[in-house]
């Protein structure tokens, strides 16, 4: 803002006077105005991060934060290459236990035999 | 918060900036105050009612705000505007020639200092003979320093307007004041 189309007429140097001499707001009238600003303005909003980060939700707080999260994701992972990894050794452990050798009758026992016989 | 620009700060303030409402006021308010004087002939209660309703209307429009539509400037200072006519046809009077600024302490330069308030006294007695239009015109265009488009943004009329305005009105002024010159001091100059 320039003051331009000065001076065809002899006027500016009541312009120049008129700037220097303007009414100003003193103390009292600036308070007043503070008042009415602080009064009329809505309440707070939450703003960004100034960092750029953005907040995290309250449900990851109250898992426990990252050190939870940490450990949930390597249960999660450790349960995935248990069900995606070869089995063998898992294999010989049930062959092993369940084979075609294991002898049922010594599970059950004689005196089971003999109640069927008397019933 | 120099570097900010109005529309900014607004927008902080409605998001409940209390810095923001301070740095607005502080940066606007002065300008609002000394126009409003200037429209209404120097009564300075009346221009700091003014001046008050107007920031007013600012904080309450301030979360409606649409940034991009308007500069803050444009809307306060037509705001302001409407509400000096408002004042001057409340008060049935269209012309005040006995209300002029009392000047500030005219320190350094005691003789130099009531020239120059004589001068801003005179200047805003002649203003108050021009119709509410013309006296807008020439006071946002020769003592504020708005450019015709701001001006014409303000006055909600076209920039030719504006320059016819402020044409009349200044050749009405010179035609009042400067047969005053060797009075007001400004043979030498």
């Amino acid at each position: 803002m320039s003051r331009t189309d000065r001076d065809d007429t002899g006027l500016d140097a009541f312009f120049e006077a008129a700037g220097r001499y303007g009414a100003a707001p003193d103390a009292a009238f600036r308070a007043r105005l503070l008042d009415d600003a602080l009064a009329a303005q809505p309440a707070p909003t939450p703003t960004p991060d100034p960092t750029g980060r953005r907040q995290r939700p309250g449900w990851f707080a109250a898992l426990g934060g990252w050190p939870a999260l940490s450990g949930l994701a390597t249960a999660t992972v450790a349960g995935v290459w248990i069900g995606i990894a070869q089995p063998a050794a898992v294999g010989d452990l049930a062959f092993g236990g369940f084979g075609g050798d294991y002898d049922f009758s010594a599970l059950i026992g004689g005196s089971y035999t003999l109640g069927l016989a008397d019933g | 918060m120099d570097e900010v620009t109005d529309e900014a700060l607004l927008v902080a303030y409605a998001n409940g900036d209390p810095r923001a409402a301070r740095a607005l006021t502080d940066r606007l308010a002065p300008r609002v105050l000394a126009h409003a004087a200037r429209l209404l002939g120097g009564d300075r209660a009346e221009a700091e009612d003014v001046a008050q309703e107007a920031m007013l209307r600012l904080w309450r429009i301030a979360p409606d705000w649409r940034q991009g539509e308007a500069k803050v400037t444009t809307w306060l200072y037509r705001v302001t505007a409407n509400l000096c006519t408002d004042t001057l046809r409340k008060g049935g009077r269209q012309v005040r020639l006995d209300a002029v600024a009392d000047p500030p302490d005219p320190a350094p330069g005691a003789v130099a200092g009531l020239t120059g308030a004589e001068r801003a006294g005179a200047l805003q007695t002649a203003l108050m003979a021009l119709p509410e239009r013309q006296r807008e015109a020439v006071v946002l265009r020769h003592i504020e320093g708005f450019a015709n488009p701001e001006i014409a943004g303000i006055m909600d009329i076209g920039v030719e307007a504006v320059e016819s305005l402020t044409a009349r009105g200044k050749r009405r002024l010179a035609a009042l004041l400067l047969p005053r010159k060797e009075e007001l001091g400004l043979d030498d100059e």
